[in-house]
């Protein structure tokens, strides 16, 4: 037998959580010697016909980030799942459905509108939108088909294991990639990350008063926040109360709130849904006319409390 | 649009509604009737939930201003849905689909006509939109231009 | 309309660690206040259809407290205790419970005789004052057969001299004649201990294996000063409160007897009020003399409830704070006036002890005097049955009431201490018990020790002030009917919403005794879910939820006897690590959303 293999792809994604696996530095170069890397499309050559080749399960493992939102994410996703013994759904992308999955709040019409027409960069006389197939000098060029909806990963195949983050921090990439090594995965469909929420980890959960009541709400660019200081004590909202823990408080030390990377905590579904019941709990509003005041000043509270996981909420979530 | 017949869930506060009626006779008569112990208790998932069964709409009904026998359940529960409204609307989901009352009915004779009513005005907006039917309305958002 | 199932019976046992609301530990009977209050505040609106609520939480508040009704007119005890006194206003139960017994006047006859048989021991009670006739109900709940042995005709003991505007005759009357039928009590009057060879041995030897005393005080303490009898309490025109009370009880005292006559009150007790509200009543120009100081908060303030004050000031009633009498004046052998020193301390060191500064004296001047500075037990006959100690007090355990001079004596009621009618009630009950304990030959202590914990006002948006208690105007008042108006079944609904129940729900459980839900589903956290932010803290609204340290981790618990089972922590916890066990909210909805597919 010769080493382990493994593939690292990318879907619909930005490229951050490649460059997280780089970010573990002289780990990589060990991991390197102790597997054989049959695909990591953003840092080495290698072509798809090569895995087509492969046994089924050949690979042991394939790390994936991105959503599937086109033909070719597709059919890439399902190669691996057939080549590989264990899928890793990486990165908030590929585990939730990740930002460009607010792209669902658009209908794909509108979509093309605005990027091939509408948007004020575009020069785009003729009126040419993207064909999945177009004659050229006789012969037949194809594009991927653009869905009308991102779906997270396990929309699409069976994922083994979760990674959240965007991107996973360096030290659970390698958490993750140890535990595959040496065997000591936990039971599938786990998540590989802490199971509590962020206000475990957090430093500021002690500054909290003993009962929290905000009468406005505040966006962080718009006060000087104590870094000491709770943000939803301090009218922010800060989604760590709903945000699985594991990312290093990497917005908390820099005095930005959670914005929700990490997805829903284990076993909750839709953690934008619960953060209303939570936040709702501490409004506090002297009249019917003041909660709505409060409430509006939440601007885009769709974008901000799905940022991350809006193709994995209830409401959009197939079946 | 004559045929369409919209479906409404009801919770209602067993506080304040119908305490004095034979709930299985009053649930027999109110399709999708869910009396609660306080209103207080039903979560914003439970509401989300609704929509994705396939409900147009909502109707809470809450014990009166102040008279909550957990304080201020009803209270919380107006808090909620005034979120969730807002949060509803970017998926398309107009507010009017879920109503709340605070309001004492303890014959609970009134539950039904409330159905009946806000059933007619659901049939005004027709079905709620599901899933990827669901049209732009980010509020707030300017990145349509 | 709901039926009250067994199911949800809470009655609270006197036993090892209570929770409960402020106002039930007050309570010497431990009354289910927050149950009936929950029951009375989901009556229907119509006088009509309610009544068979009424009846439903009238039997169940009859069953253990067979004076409840007569508790609506006089006793308030529990209102002292209330959470809300301070937000807005106590709860007025005591008018709730006004309303119920009202209400529940025409049930009374028909309340069912204990079906068990009695065929334990033979107890006499002697004494038939709250005290004892609540003993010889329980006691022949539990199937003993029991005597009353009262010294007059009637039964009632003191509660026959509460003046008739504050409790009228006809409901002390039917309450006791119901007790007694109820009970199966046997009652010989006329009987005194101590007189015509009526002896606690004798009962003994009529086979009566325990006795209860509970003979009050009977008779009226002299006026003191410094430690001596004031001189001058035998002149004409001087009498004592109780014995003016007594004679009004037995209708003796002619409407306008006191018309023109400048009367001189001593004392502030309650008992002091209601002599100088029915002399007020009987034509008098009325002066109280109090020791006390008007300040009730104060150490020395003025033991009467704010409502007799407060009912004698707006009928005219002149009431002389902080003075003492240390003489009374007479001439020609009759009364005419009494000297009073200012008094500085009533109390020392908790013992009733007043200092006087008679430097500063005034003179009052009236026609009669009426002194209503306490009353006295029968030392003379405690004493003669040998059940004193050598100070000359009772010889008795705190709690089991038992006489350590003879066991099979127990003792209590104000004849042991003096105190409100509730509390004789209560030592009435403790007797009962202690009685079955006895008899039964088991432990006499076991379990007994009462450890309560109170509760705070739950934490609530707004509070509501307490409604006004309409009382006829002072000119409309001045004879012996009932003056203060009750709630109609309105506002009873609508002051028994007004409580927040703050006991716990394990001492209640309306809600489940009307079938609201199926139990008290308990709240679970799941430790390894909760990261400890705190939401459910905020938004319980009885202290339940609260964060706590557990292995260098902050998560957060429920403590079960504060929590309602509302639900609120579960809905606003983030992480789900909340949850209730049993609840069928989820099941329930699940089923109506899969019947919308």
């Amino acid at each position: 037998m010769g080493k382990p293999k493994v593939a690292i792809c990318w879907l619909g994604s930005c490229g951050g959580c490649d460059e997280t696996v780089v970010d573990i530095n002289e780990v990589l170069l060990r991991v390197a010697g102790a597997v054989d890397i049959v695909l990591w499309p953003v840092a080495m050559d290698f072509k798809y016909d090569s895995i087509k080749g492969m046994r089924n399960s050949e690979i042991a493992l394939s790390v994936v980030n991105g959503n599937v939102r086109n033909s070719e994410q597709e059919e890439i996703a399902k190669l691996l799942r057939e080549k590989s013994q264990l899928i890793l759904a990486f990165g908030a992308c590929a585990c939730l459905g990740g930002t460009p999955g607010l792209a669902n709040l658009a209908a794909k019409s509108d979509i093309f509108k605005w990027v091939y027409r509408d948007a004020p960069t575009v020069v785009n006389p003729r009126g040419n939108y993207p064909q999945t197939s177009c004659r050229v000098n006789g012969e037949e060029l194809t594009l991927p088909e653009f869905y009308g909806r991102v779906y997270p990963l396990n929309a699409i195949i069976d994922v083994d294991y979760y990674l959240p983050g965007c991107p996973p921090p360096p030290y659970l990439v390698m958490y993750a990639l140890s535990a595959a090594v040496e065997n000591k995965l936990p039971a599938k469909g786990s998540t590989l990350a802490p199971h509590r929420a962020l206000c475990d980890s957090c430093k500021r959960n002690k500054s909290k008063p003993d009962r929290m009541l905000i009468r406005e709400i505040k966006r962080i660019h718009e006060v000087e926040a104590d870094p000491d200081v709770c943000f939803l004590t301090q009218g922010i909202i800060c989604l760590g109360p709903a945000t699985r823990d594991g990312c290093g408080e990497s917005c908390m030390n820099i005095n930005i709130p959670c914005r929700g990377c990490f997805g829903p905590v284990e076993g909750v579904q839709d953690s934008g849904a619960k953060f209303v019941s939570t936040m709702a709990s501490i409004v506090d509003a002297e009249s019917d006319e003041d909660m709505a005041r409060i409430v509006n000043q939440m601007i885009d509270p769709v974008g901000y409390l799905y940022r991350f996981l809006l193709p994995s909420s209830i409401l959009q979530k197939e079946g | 649009m004559s045929k369409y017949k919209p479906k409404l869930v009801c919770f209602s506060c067993k506080f304040s509604w119908g305490y004095l009626a034979n709930e299985e006779a009053l649930s027999r008569e109110i399709e999708n009737w869910v009396p609660v112990i306080c209103t207080g208790k039903i979560d914003a998932t439970h509401m989300l939930e609704a929509f994705k069964a396939g409900a147009d709409g909502i109707l809470i009904l809450g014990c009166a201003e102040g008279s909550c026998h957990y304080q201020d359940g009803n209270y919380e529960a107006k808090k909620r849905v005034y979120l969730l409204r807002s949060l509803l609307e970017s998926f398309g989901i107009e507010k009017e689909r879920i109503r709340m009352k605070l309001s004492t009915d303890p014959e609970g004779k009134g539950i039904r006509e409330l159905v009946e009513n806000m059933k007619t005005d659901l049939a005004r907006l027709g079905p709620a939109k599901k899933g990827s039917e669901r049209p732009i309305k980010a509020r707030g958002g300017k990145q349509y231009g | 309309m709901w039926k009250t199932e067994s199911m949800g019976i809470a009655h609270v046992e006197m036993s090892i660690r209570q929770c409960l609301p402020p106002c039930q530990m007050k309570c010497p009977i431990n009354e289910d206040i927050q149950r009936t209050n929950v029951l009375i505040s989901l009556l229907p609106s119509d006088l009509g259809l309610a009544r068979e609520g009424i009846f439903q939480i009238g039997d169940y508040l009859y069953d253990k407290n067979p004076f409840f009704n007569i508790c609506g007119y006089i006793c308030g005890i529990c209102e002292l205790e209330c959470n809300y006194l301070k937000k807005g206003g106590a709860i007025k139960r005591r008018l709730l419970k006004r309303f119920l017994a009202d209400a529940y006047a025409e049930r009374l006859k028909a309340v069912e005789e204990f079906k068990i048989a009695r065929s334990k021991e033979k107890v006499a009670v002697i004494g038939g004052g709250p005290g004892g006739l609540m003993c010889a109900y329980h006691l022949s709940k539990k199937g003993y057969k029991v005597t009353i042995v009262e010294a007059s005709v009637r039964l009632g003991g003191a509660l026959w001299l509460v003046p008739d505007y504050r409790l009228p005759k006809a409901v002390l009357q039917t309450t006791v004649d119901n007790l007694v039928r109820v009970g199966g009590i046997d009652v010989r009057y006329n009987s005194r201990l101590g007189t015509a060879n009526l002896a606690l041995d004798g009962l003994k030897d009529e086979g009566y294996q325990a006795a209860f005393i509970a003979t009050g005080l009977p008779y009226p303490r002299v006026l003191t000063f410094e430690r001596q009898s004031v001189e001058g309490q035998n002149l004409a025109g001087v009498m004592y409160g109780h014995t003016y009370l007594y004679e009004v009880s037995h209708g003796n005292i002619p409407a306008d007897y006191f018309k023109g006559k400048r009367i001189i009150v001593t004392g502030g007790g309650n008992v002091a009020f209601d002599v100088a509200r029915s002399a007020r009543r009987h034509g008098a120009e009325v002066t109280i003399v109090a020791l006390e100081r008007e300040d009730k908060d104060h150490r020395d303030g003025i033991p009467a409830d704010y409502e007799e004050i407060r009912g004698a000031w707006e009928e005219g009633i002149r009431i002389v704070y902080s003075r003492g009498v240390r003489r009374i004046v007479g001439q020609d052998g009759r009364f005419k006036g009494i000297n009073c020193p200012e008094c500085v301390s009533v109390f020392d060191e908790g013992r009733f002890d007043p200092k006087f500064d008679c430097s500063n004296c005034i003179d009052l001047e009236g026609d009669i005097l009426i002194i209503t500075v306490g009353q006295g037990p029968d030392i003379v006959l405690l004493r003669k049955e040998g059940l004193l100690d050598a100070q000359g007090r009772l010889d008795v355990d705190l709690l089991t009431l038992q006489s350590r001079k003879k066991p099979w004596v127990f003792i209590g009621g104000d004849v042991r201490r003096v105190g409100f009618m509730v509390e004789a009630m209560g030592e009435g009950l403790v007797a009962a018990e202690s009685i079955d304990r006895y008899l039964r030959g088991v432990d006499m202590r076991e379990g007994r020790r009462r450890d309560h914990e109170a509760y705070q006002i739950p934490i609530r948006k707004d509070y509501k002030r307490e409604p006004e208690v309409p009382w006829m105007p002072p000119e409309d008042r001045m004879h012996f009917q009932m003056f203060e108006i009750g709630f109609t079944l309105e506002e009873a609904i609508e002051e028994a919403r007004r409580c927040v129940t703050c006991g716990p729900c394990l001492s209640c459980k309306a809600c489940v005794s009307i079938g609201f839900q199926k139990s008290l589903s308990p709240v679970e956290v799941d430790i390894a879910r909760c990261s400890g932010c705190g939401h459910c803290v905020y938004v319980c609204n009885y202290y339940s939820a609260r964060l706590i340290s557990s292995g260098g981790k902050v998560v957060s618990e429920t403590d079960m006897f504060r929590c309602k089972s509302c639900g609120m922590c579960v809905v606003a916890c983030p992480s789900q690590a909340r949850s209730m066990v049993g609840d069928g909210t989820a099941e329930k909805v699940a089923a109506v959303y899969s019947s919308l597919a």
